[in-house]
This record gives C-alpha cells, structure tokens and sequence, in this order.
C-alpha cells in the first residue's frame, strides 16, 4: 500500500485556488461554508484528485501517463485542521480519509 | 503561459447558468491554451507533488492530471459558473505524456452528457477531452457536479 499523510489549511485551498482560478466562495468564506451547514471551508476536490493521482503514478511509472484511470467520488467534505491520509492499496483501491471519516473513494488502475 | 484564472470566468462575475439552462449534449466551444514548465511545478506544489514520480524513458513528464485545473474553463465557455456548486466525483482516462520541459499547446473541448435531480439536489455531468494542437490525445474527463440551483 501507498499512503502519505497531508495536513489541510486554508493557505493550501488559497494556493490550490489561485492556480485553478477558482472562485467559489466555499472554498475562501467560512461564514458562508458554516451557513452552508459545514465544518468550514471545502478544500477543492480536484487537489484530493491531484494527491490520490500522485499516489497512483508512483505505483505505475510510465504506464500511468498512457493507461492511467482514475476515478475519484467525494463523499465528504475536507476543511481546514483536517489531517488527511491519502492512500492506494495493492489492487488500485484509493481513499482519503480524516479523523472525521472517509472523504474520498475510488480506483486507480491502469486500462487494458 | 496560459494561467487557468486567465481563462476561467471568476464565479459571480458573470449571470450563473442555473440548472433549467443546462442542455443535454451541448457542446462547449475549444478552448485553446498552453501549458508551460512554470505551471506544472506550480501545480506539483498545490497538489504535494512529487517530481520523481513522473519519469517517462528518461524524461521528466507532467502529472497528467494537471489537465485537470482547465477542466472547468472548458465548461465554464458555454456555462458561465455559479456560486456554491459541489463536486462529486471524477473518472479521468491518460493516453499520453504531457512533457514538463516544454511549452504544450493543448485543445479541451467537451460536452454536457446528463442532467438530473435527485433528493432535492441538482446533478449535472458533463465530458472533457484534452489533446494537443497536433491531435495528439492526451486526457478524457467525466465529471458531475451537484448546485443549489
């Protein structure tokens, strides 16, 4: 198994945020995200994406870039404080998970 | 150097494109932009990259999913976004490097492929496909959202 342990913080939503031009306003207004009914502010689903995905292309090597699939669901949200592990079991299973529960599930494999 | 702000419409910037706009099959108009060294470190750093993973023959490639930061600027080209939107979920398919050490001209087009409304909230799915300015096919997105509206 491949796992790495990230802790989240607004500056790496702010930082994911200001490469990807994002600007919805759960990502940066915790006001808005409490009244929303969240913990907080949301990290940005495409990061998850991004760290499983990092994962994945250790495993595979050059395959990853020809074959790769990944396939990701949120299932719930990630805010600021959260000590998120990223993980890849042997068969392609990922997940990410908190101290509050699973956040991520899904697959990298690579394609026929 | 094409930073995805500089193509993306900023969320409230433009009237939303609520959930009755939305058009099953619609196909979002090419966006063109190109994807420099500076970008692809950029984004290893956002996503806690780590370039040794992305050896190819020797070659230092991009992580293939840094498509994925122009994945809504292709959407946003026929609908502009709206506030509060959630993700759900990602399949993406690669076929191809995407070098680090150069500048790639890269072509996203794309369509809405479903809509629908499921326990109050409201879906919308849609498809990217990512190849470079010489056909070359580089990356496949399905994606599905969730709005309020």
């Amino acid at each position: 198994m491949l796992q790495k342990t990230i802790p989240q913080t607004q500056e790496k939503f702010d930082n994911y945020g200001t490469l990807n031009g994002d600007n919805d306003i759960l990502h940066y207004d915790d006001v808005y995200a409490k009244q929303r009914g969240f913990r907080g502010t949301l990290g940005h689903g495409l990061m998850y994406t991004g760290y499983v995905a990092d994962l994945a292309a250790k495993k595979y090597g050059a395959d990853w870039h020809y074959r790769g699939e990944l396939t990701v669901k949120f299932v719930a949200p990630v805010c600021p404080g959260d000590e998120l592990e990223v993980s890849i079991q042997e068969d392609g299973t990922a997940e990410c998970k908190s101290q509050f529960g699973t956040t991520l599930v899904g697959s990298a494999r690579l394609t026929p | 150097m094409t930073r995805p702000c500089d193509v993306k419409p900023r969320e409230g910037d433009l009237p939303a494109a609520l959930y009755k706009d939305w058009q099953i099959g619609a196909k979002f108009p090419e966006l063109r932009f190109t994807v420099t060294p500076d970008i692809v470190d950029e984004y290893l750093s956002v996503v806690d990259g780590d370039p040794a993973n992305y050896m190819v023959d020797g070659r230092r490639a991009a992580p293939p999913n840094v498509l994925a930061v122009y994945m809504m600027a292709v959407m946003y080209r026929k609908y502009p976004p709206q506030q509060g939107g959630i993700m759900i979920g990602n399949t993406f398919n690669f076929y191809h490097p995407l070098w680090a050490d150069e500048d790639t001209v890269v072509i996203g087009s794309g369509q809405l492929t479903d809509k629908y409304e499921k326990k109050n909230r409201k879906y919308i799915c849609y498809s990217v496909d990512f190849a470079r300015a010489d056909g070359t096919r580089l990356c496949s997105v399905r994606h599905t959202s969730a709005f309020a509206e």
